[in-house]
């Protein structure tokens, strides 16, 4: 898997690797995605599109995570599988393939409030992108 | 980590971190730790004092409590007051979980009364207050009802019959702070609120049914309504979605401020504005909103507890006696008058993770508590015990009337879960004698006492330091859980 939980006191943080910007932002999406549920639990039921701005690629992360927090808070929109679509020019455009949180059969994980900018990477390196981002949970 | 001589230490209680720890410092930095914990001072949590240190306005010092720990720009147990001329407001002052705070209740039931029953309690609470991820309350809001829960707060529950006026004056700020504006808080934020009025969250927020185990002081005991061996409980949670949003929202309102202004920040977390621009006062104006959004979210939880007491006991309401104590908020920031250098000013002071901790005679506490001052709750990790404190004087010359808020988190939940592979936490409780209902999977392990500095060191230091004194030590007797 292109994500790995990360350690922080208190919180959670996923690290996601790709090698374009597209794959590891789709990567971060999906490691946050395994922080509330099993995802192996999660089945492609349906898939929406997501949107999200930001004037430089550390927002364009936090803001498109804290999109899917808010549409897992007020839909119950769990991600399986991530692709995105999009990215560049101060946007983020991206399908999300799950479905919604069912209590009866999605293990309880983490509650996520919010993405956050604390010790936030966006970098690329030897052809490879890597992302660290820590959620406030 | 543990840090070399960076800082002095002023007495037993305090050490003092100089403006020469950090370039850009205006103040110095004062962190309430006793040597028990200032073993546990990580570096990243010095720099993140200093950061706070640096801000424009700041007055004073750049305060941490001893239950400090690493946040988002500003510590988790920090307090800061700034300038209302030259001074910043920062959402990262107050954190994501706007008002997040601790209300307790007590009851005319002894501990032997309950606990024949306290699992049917439990369960009965579990089922009324939802808790985890993706919980949803019982109560769908509407949008008129909406705006006029965020200008009431706690009121608007009160007047809809979950609870009485009386509690309203034992809840910090009457229940709401006044200049709530819903105009400022964004579409996104009423969705994500509109489903969670009334439900407990995750992580380490919790609601206990406890015990008054010790009794430190006998009259401030006495005018809170607590003795030996009665039942209390205890709620910890916040403004849920809502106000995890009008953070969000107002951060990246702050970014752009930052720059306009010309602000330089360490951190970006730090993002803030300067107290009378409209940046800084649409953020205040939504933060109030969200604050009593969290004051409302409480009562409603007392109603819920109060019905599941009563449903699973099979007792009437007057038996049962379930009355608030009091109700804070510990993270918060608010508009609030100070003395400085023997003038009395108005400040804006930001408690993250820090509770506000009035002293006798205070003018903004209700009749009941002006002799023994503002009641102060503390809780626990949910193996230990919880606290009851009440205010000083003290505090109102050395940390503009605040106090701790908790334990303070040691552990990585990565680290917790390890240390608890193979053991039952679950049953590690049993055997202590505490029931525990919780919806997540790994929730128990995570929030394991180990995971927590122990309480009762942070309290002493308050204790000692006199910022705050010790009135009464609870123990859990049942835990309910995200």
């Amino acid at each position: 898997m292109p994500y790995e939980q990360i350690e922080v006191t208190g919180d959670a943080g996923i690290k996601a690797c790709g090698a374009t910007v597209e794959e590891a932002f789709a990567a971060a999406a999906e490691g946050f995605y395994s922080l509330l549920t099993d995802t192996e639990k999660i089945r492609k039921e349906k898939t929406i599109e997501v949107k999200a701005k930001g004037d430089n690629p550390e927002s364009l992360l936090v803001n498109f995570l804290n999109e899917l927090v808010f549409i897992f808070d007020t839909k119950g929109m769990l991600g399986k599988k991530v692709a995105v679509s999009s990215l560049g020019n101060g946007a983020i455009a991206a399908t999300i393939s799950g479905e919604e949180f069912d209590p009866e059969r999605h293990p309880r994980g983490l509650l996520v409030k919010a993405a956050t900018y604390h010790n936030l990477k966006v970098e690329s390196k030897n052809g490879q992108w890597e992302l660290e981002v820590i959620f406030d949970i | 980590m543990a840090v070399q001589t960076t800082f002095r230490r002023i007495d037993s209680c305090r050490v003092e971190l100089p403006e020469s720890y950090k370039p850009g410092m205006r103040v110095k930095g004062v962190i309430y730790v006793d040597e028990i914990l200032e073993s546990g001072l990580d570096q990243k949590c010095l720099d993140q004092v200093a950061n706070v240190a640096s801000l424009p306005g700041i007055v004073g010092a750049s305060l941490a409590m001893p239950d400090i720990h690493m946040g988002y720009g500003f510590v988790i147990g920090g307090v800061a007051a700034f300038s209302m001329d030259e001074g910043v407001i920062s959402p990262g002052g107050v954190g994501y979980d706007i008002n997040c705070g601790v209300r307790l209740l007590a009851s005319n039931l002894r501990r032997h009364e309950a606990a024949a029953k306290i699992k049917e309690v439990a369960a009965a609470i579990y089922r009324e207050v939802p808790a985890g991820v993706g919980s949803k309350g019982k109560l769908r809001l509407l949008h008129d009802d909406f705006n006029e829960l965020l200008k009431k707060g706690a009121r608007w529950a009160v007047e809809r019959g979950m609870g009485t006026p009386d509690d309203l004056e034992r809840t910090e700020s009457g229940g709401a702070i006044e200049g709530a504006e819903p105009a400022l808080i964004s579409e996104k934020a009423y969705e994500r609120g509109r489903t969670q009025l009334g439900s407990l969250g995750s992580g380490n927020h919790f609601l206990e049914i406890q015990y008054v185990d010790q009794i430190y002081e006998d009259e401030a005991a006495a005018a809170m309504g607590l003795f030996e061996g009665q039942v209390t409980v205890m709620i910890h949670t916040g403004s849920r979605g809502f106000g995890h949003q009008v953070c969000t929202d107002y951060l990246e309102e702050m970014a752009t401020a930052v720059r306009k202004y010309g602000i330089s920040l360490p951190d970006r977390e730090l993002a803030c504005a300067p107290v009378n621009s409209p940046e800084a006062r649409s953020y205040l104006a939504a933060m109030r909103g969200a604050a009593n959004f969290a004051w409302a979210n409480r009562q409603c939880i007392m109603h819920w507890t109060r019905e599941a007491f009563i449903e699973a006991m099979g007792i009437s309401p007057r038996e049962l006696g379930m009355r608030l104590v009091y109700d804070v908020a510990h993270n918060v920031a608010k508009i609030e008058e100070h003395t400085v250098n023997g003038i009395k000013t108005r400040l804006a002071v930001h408690r993250k993770g820090a509770t506000r901790a009035f002293p006798p005679g205070h003018p903004e506490l209700p009749q009941i508590y002006r002799k023994t001052g503002q009641p102060v709750l503390i809780p626990g990790d949910m193996g230990r015990v919880s606290f009851v404190l009440a205010g000083n004087e003290k505090a109102m010359h050395e940390t503009w009337g605040s106090t701790c808020h908790g334990a303070g988190r040691m552990l990585s939940r990565h680290e917790a879960i390890r240390r608890a592979r193979g053991r039952s936490i679950y049953r590690e409780l049993e055997d202590k004698g505490i029931v525990v209902m919780s919806a997540g999977r790994e929730t128990l392990a995570e929030e394991m006492s180990e995971a927590y500095k122990d309480v009762t060191n942070v309290v002493d230091v308050v204790d000692k330091a006199g910022i705050s004194r010790k009135v009464a030590r609870l123990r859990p007797m049942a835990v309910v859980k995200g």
